[in-house]
């Protein structure tokens, strides 16, 4: 029931880093999925496609790690690991 | 064109269940949303081709907080279809197991989520540090509560025990005489809690609102009455589509209901207090005399002392059923389902939910309808804004977003869970 509002701030961190960096386009992103993040792969990649309509991210490949280790700190969160842009030339 | 990886490692964190959109212009407000994010739920769509006695469990679901008012909608839904009425003890216990959510559900808002707003703190851990008698006493008595759900629903979040006709297993009333004990520091501690709530300092704001709540002859309501407003409405629970109505708008994921021709309306506490003061309990009407209140309160912002008064009321309600109370011979009627259309009211903690349900001969659920308090007071948080903001406009944003926070938690909306569950958007043009 939260997906929603994780997706909206997953956006909103990459279009602020796409900016930092001068970047004119978000090519991939890469996140790493925790094994208990309350979110599968397909909903994840179906909410970002919404999500990115009109930013910078739209049309980005997502590429998602999918942890299966529960016992590891980080198996409930959502991380980006990485984006790819094209920078302003 | 140059393409470059970026490492981020940036953990994704939810970020709040709200937001409002606030658009001033000369120094006017032009415009304000408040959003609820949280998706559809699609409840009342689950709910088709399943059978009638899974409802209360289905429904439950819906809210941790509030779990006995789906249960209770559901079940006087389905027993007003099928022609029963639950009386004696086990009308008796559904009271009881209300007055525990109702002590559960309302101490969590009044001492974890809207003192701190009032004391100046971002949540109640920060408050406890200053104040940890306070929110020692809070836990306690929300704990009472817990104990009443958990002893008579079988367990305190999601309780099991609700069935159509009564419940699975009714207690003894040595089983209750534990909890009745605990019951008696709470009406004392419920008390305190009122006076402790009277001494906030209150903004002064006052609307003309339309209240809408249950009345029953007899009673403070939480299964059974009409319903009425302070402007004239009284009806049966029966003709409630015929009077409200759910609207979409775009800005928001619930629906907000209106009444038909009427627009918005009020449920909640404040609702329940205005049009029932009569039916306290002598103790809780006198404690808020003596705090200063008197039977009609249009002051959104003190709705932490109704509540505070409806613990009081929930204590002394809670120790009288159980005074007079006897085991039942049988735990539940028996059901012989036909179909029919069904439909249900209660008074859950936050204001009225109402259900309804189209039933076939087998006992098969054809469609369901279920509308929860957040949604009916959703236009009246919004009207509130377009009130309460102007007065607070030359804010800074952080302070107006602190304020508009406690203005739309008056109204314990079920996302108020998260403590800064606000995005404020100020759009000055």
């Amino acid at each position: 029931m939260h997906e929603f509002s994780l997706i909206k701030a997953l956006i909103r961190k990459i279009s602020s880093i796409a900016l930092e960096q001068h970047a004119s386009k978000v090519i991939s992103v890469t996140v790493k999925l925790g094994a208990l993040s309350h979110i599968s792969p397909d909903h994840l990649r179906e909410h970002f496609v919404h999500a990115s309509q009109g930013t910078i991210s739209e049309g980005a490949q997502l590429h998602i790690n999918i942890l299966n280790d529960i016992n590891v700190p980080m198996a409930q969160d959502v991380t980006i690991e990485n984006i790819e842009v094209i920078e302003n030339s | 064109m140059k393409s470059r990886t970026i490492k981020v490692d940036y953990l994704a964190r939810v970020e709040g269940e709200g937001a409002l959109y606030v658009k001033i212009k000369d120094n006017t407000v032009v415009d304000i949303k408040f959003k609820i994010f949280e998706p559809p739920r699609f409840f009342e769509a689950f709910l088709r081709g399943r059978t009638y006695n899974e409802a209360p469990d289905i429904t439950a679901r819906i809210c941790g907080i509030c779990p006995i008012a789906y249960q209770m909608s559901s079940v006087h839904a389905m027993e007003d279809a099928f022609g029963v009425a639950v009386d004696g003890q086990l009308r008796a216990l559904r009271r009881l197991i209300y007055c525990g959510e109702w002590i559960e559900s309302h101490v969590l808002h009044v001492y974890m989520l809207h003192a701190p707003d009032f004391l100046g703190y971002p949540d109640a851990i920060q408050m406890a540090k200053d104040h940890p008698d306070i929110v020692q006493r809070g836990l306690q008595l929300k704990k009472a509560g817990n104990d009443l759900v958990a002893l008579l629903g079988g367990r305190e979040i999601h309780p099991i025990n609700v069935r159509v006709g009564g419940f699975y297993k009714v207690p003894t009333r040595q089983e209750l005489a534990p909890v009745a004990e605990k019951l008696k520091w709470a009406r004392d501690a419920a008390l305190e809690t009122v006076r402790w709530t009277a001494t906030l300092h209150f903004p002064d704001f006052e609307q003309d609102y339309e209240f809408v709540a249950l009345r029953h002859p007899e009673e403070y309501p939480f299964n059974e009455g009409r319903l009425v407003s302070n402007k004239g409405l009284d009806i049966s629970v029966h003709d409630y589509d015929n009077h409200f109505i759910e609207e979409h708008v775009q800005h928001s994921n619930a629906l907000h209901s209106v009444q038909k021709g009427r627009g918005s309306y009020f449920v909640g506490p404040l609702a329940r207090y205005n049009l029932n003061f009569d039916k306290l309990s002598p103790l809780a009407q006198e404690t808020a005399r003596s705090v200063g209140l008197s039977n009609v309160c249009r002051n959104p912002f003190q709705s932490i002392i109704i509540r505070s008064v409806e613990v009081l009321y929930a204590c002394d309600e809670a120790l009288r059923i159980i005074e007079q109370y006897e085991k039942p011979d049988k735990p539940a009627l028996e059901i012989k389902p036909h179909a029919a259309v069904g439909y249900g009211c209660t008074e859950a903690p936050r204001g009225i939910l109402y259900h309804r349900y189209r039933i076939d001969d087998e006992g098969v659920i054809l469609d369901a309808q279920i509308v929860p308090p957040t949604s009916q007071n959703q236009k009246t948080i919004e009207n509130d804004l377009w009130q309460f903001i102007p007065q607070h406009i030359k804010l800074p944003n952080d302070q107006l977003t602190l304020q508009c926070e406690q203005a739309i938690r008056n109204y314990d909306p079920c996302i108020s869970c998260a403590t800064h569950f606000l995005k404020l958007t100020i759009d000055r043009v």
